[in-house]
């Protein structure tokens, strides 16, 4: 599966967006704030616990996190440049 | 007149020391009690706590209770902070006492021994926040009446608030309140999940702050109406004079930017002690460390004082963050602030942060005189609360 | 009975497969493990959040909305006040032991911080706030048992308070997934 796919599978089994479907999910809209799917804090968390869980990758700081997650594109890529598992 | 709210007696337990006098020092020569943890079983090595300096079998025996490792340390802080309460207002053999104790980890650290296999049936019940009140309240067979809080950090606040009601209202004469609360893995693993533990020493209001340190203890306070305390001689060390709690209404843990709650808590409390903003001499603020807490309380205390507030200062870089137990640690602190006339110091600041107020480091003057002393705790849930104390005359 | 200085504007109750409003039933199913899903899609409540939530959340989350509704007044707009009062007793241990678990395991040792925030009792309270903006008092008692007697004492502790004219309060538990209870009204003060 190709690696945007499945982060929004585990992105919407993680954060329990029940209401969603991967589809409702655009590439390059903001993940947080109102525009986009309006995650918050303790989604930035949940989604540093899942990079490290299935990606290996440890992000000690949550504000860096907030950089990463600004949209499921930029996610990617940085898995994809840092992934050790 | 008015029948006052008054305070007659305190017991304090921290990481700065196990009583009253012990905390007094290291509170005005600023020694902070926060270390390695000792006590706490934890993988989390790295991050350093306040602790209580005296280990559960050192505990049970300073209160003549066989050491059993079933009982919580959350309920032998509590009963060491009450003995010490009930003693210095001289009620240790009355009768009839309401006690409203607030806590949220309460027998955690004990359940968290035996997780997955259930609590030994053959012991007393210690998990839940009211066996942990019952339990301390048992040890003395004083209190006809106990209630237990559980609003995060603002609990034991909160119990001072709810005392003062029942005085007011004529449901009890004398209730002591406050709250206890002791570290557990649990609430330990738990903060460090929301990544606002810092692994160095806190530094409230500074700019480099980077998380809070967690810390333990307990606190008491001997709450009474002034008519009761006068009819009995007993000395008088302040007034609760002022009460406000108030929503948030804007993150389960996280503050909202202008500290809505935070300002909404502090403007009550100002107003139902019939002063002004300028009347408060001091404010002992909730000042976590955290980077959120700290601008967010910063703003609402500006909105409210204006460029020309009080002296401020955060006691956690000095006792960690005592949780549940907070607001009246830091009310007893308070107490002592004004009848030893000294404002305690914002240890750990360096560095001023344009978001945050410029918290009290200077020198204590000689003419200080505190008339009215404002407490503040916010808990998660946006659950905030504010007090006013003010000198007894 | 003791004479209270409040009146009681509408109740509501939710227990795993039944709903009353004002003392009728409005919801039965027996659909046990989905029953709180189906009322949320039952009432087109547009709030994601509510999946996110611990049992006791959810539970409070949907008494209120309920109650709210039959309140049948202009929602939404921030409001000094009204408070929260709720007393239960299990506090939040179904949260509480899921968190639990997640800490002990060493060998997947990832402590979900989604779970953490819920794993305090109060965090209903704050819930019901944010959905509604309310920015009164909001307070959580743990009581050994249920006692109508201390609520109902709690509520008019409440609305002493100059600023406070009703109170959403009564009490709410939640054991586990599968064993909860709210039964909670709304509290106006007598004029």
């Amino acid at each position: 599966m190709e690696l945007i796919e499945e982060l929004k599978l585990k992105m919407i089994e993680a954060l329990n967006l029940e209401d969603l479907k991967p589809e409702d999910i655009d590439n390059d809209a903001p993940l947080f704030g109102d525009e986009g799917i309006g995650l918050d804090s303790i989604d930035v968390l949940e989604l540093i616990v899942l990079m490290e869980r299935n990606y290996g990758i440890k992000i000690s700081d949550s504000k860096t996190g907030k950089h990463i997650f600004s949209s499921v594109r930029t996610m990617a890529d940085f898995v994809a440049e840092n992934r050790t598992k | 007149m008015h029948d006052r709210v008054v305070i007659t007696g305190i017991g304090l337990v921290t990481a700065l020391g196990n009583n009253v006098t012990e905390n007094l020092h290291n509170l005005t020569n600023a020694v902070s009690g926060i270390k390695q943890m000792k006590f706490l079983v934890s993988e989390q090595k790295q991050f350093p706590v306040g602790e209580v300096k005296l280990s559960n079998q050192e505990m049970c025996e300073i209160l003549d209770l066989p050491y059993d490792c079933h009982i919580s340390r959350t309920s032998l802080l509590g009963i060491l902070a009450l003995k010490e309460a009930l003693k210095d207002s001289g009620l240790l053999d009355t009768k009839g006492l309401g006690l409203i104790s607030g806590t949220t980890v309460a027998g955690m650290d004990i359940t968290e021994q035996h997780y997955p296999e259930p609590l030994p049936p053959n012991k007393p019940p210690v998990h839940d926040c009211c066996s942990n009140t019952n339990f301390i309240a048992d040890y003395f067979g004083l209190f006809d009446y106990t209630s237990t809080i559980s609003t995060a950090c603002s609990s034991a606040l909160n119990s001072l608030i709810l005392a003062k009601m029942l005085i007011e209202n004529g449901v009890k004469y004398k209730v002591v309140a406050g709250g206890t609360e002791a570290l557990s893995k649990f609430h330990l693993n738990g903060f460090r999940s929301l990544m606002i533990l810092d692994e160095n020493p806190c530094r409230p209001f500074d700019k480099t702050r980077s998380g809070l340190n967690l810390g333990e203890g307990a606190a008491y306070l001997v709450l009474e109406s002034e008519s009761s305390a006068k009819e009995r001689g007993a000395k008088i060390l302040g007034v609760l004079s002022g009460t406000g709690n108030a929503c948030d209404a804007f993150h389960q843990t996280a503050t909202s930017l202008s500290g809505e709650g935070a300002f909404l808590a502090m403007n009550k409390a100002i107003t139902s002690a019939g002063i002004t903003p300028k009347d408060v001499d001091y404010i002992s603020a909730h000042g976590t460390g955290t980077p959120d807490n700290d601008s967010s309380e910063s703003a609402a205390i500006l909105r409210l004082f204006g460029d020309d507030y009080p002296p401020i200062s955060s006691t956690k870089s000095l006792t960690g963050h005592t949780t549940s137990a907070s607001g009246s640690i830091e009310a007893a602190f308070c107490l002592l602030a004004i009848n030893n006339y000294f404002i305690p110091q914002n240890v750990g600041y360096s560095a001023p942060d344009e978001n945050c107020i410029v918290p009290f480091v200077g020198e204590n003057t000689e003419d200080l005189k505190l008339n009215n002393v404002m407490c503040n705790a916010f808990g998660f849930g946006g659950n905030d609360s504010s007090i006013i104390i003010s000198r007894y005359e | 009975m003791k004479e209270r200085n409040f009146l009681i504007k509408h109740s509501v109750k939710i227990e795993p497969n039944k709903v009353s409003l004002d003392g009728i039933d409005v919801l039965l199913s027996e659909r046990y493990n989905t029953f709180l899903s189906d009322i949320y899609h039952e009432k087109r409540l547009a709030y994601p959040k509510f999946f996110k939530m611990d049992i006791l959340c959810k539970v409070g989350f949907l008494a209120t909305e309920i109650l709210l509704e039959a309140e049948n007044i202009e929602r939404f707009v921030p409001r000094r006040d009204r408070s929260i009062i709720f007393c239960n007793k299990s506090s939040s241990v179904s949260t509480d032991l899921k968190f639990t678990h997640d800490i002990l395991d060493l060998d997947n040792f990832y402590p979900k911080p989604s779970l953490f925030v819920y794993t305090l009792p109060n965090i209903v309270t704050g819930e019901i706030a944010i959905r509604n903006k309310y920015f009164g008092e909001t307070n959580l008692f743990v009581m050994n048992d249920r006692d109508d007697n201390v609520i109902s004492e709690l509520v008019e502790h409440a609305l002493m308070d100059e600023e406070i004219n009703s109170v959403v309060g009564g009490w709410i538990d939640a054991e586990s997934e599968n064993d909860y209870e709210a039964d909670l009204c709304i509290f106006e003060i007598k004029q």
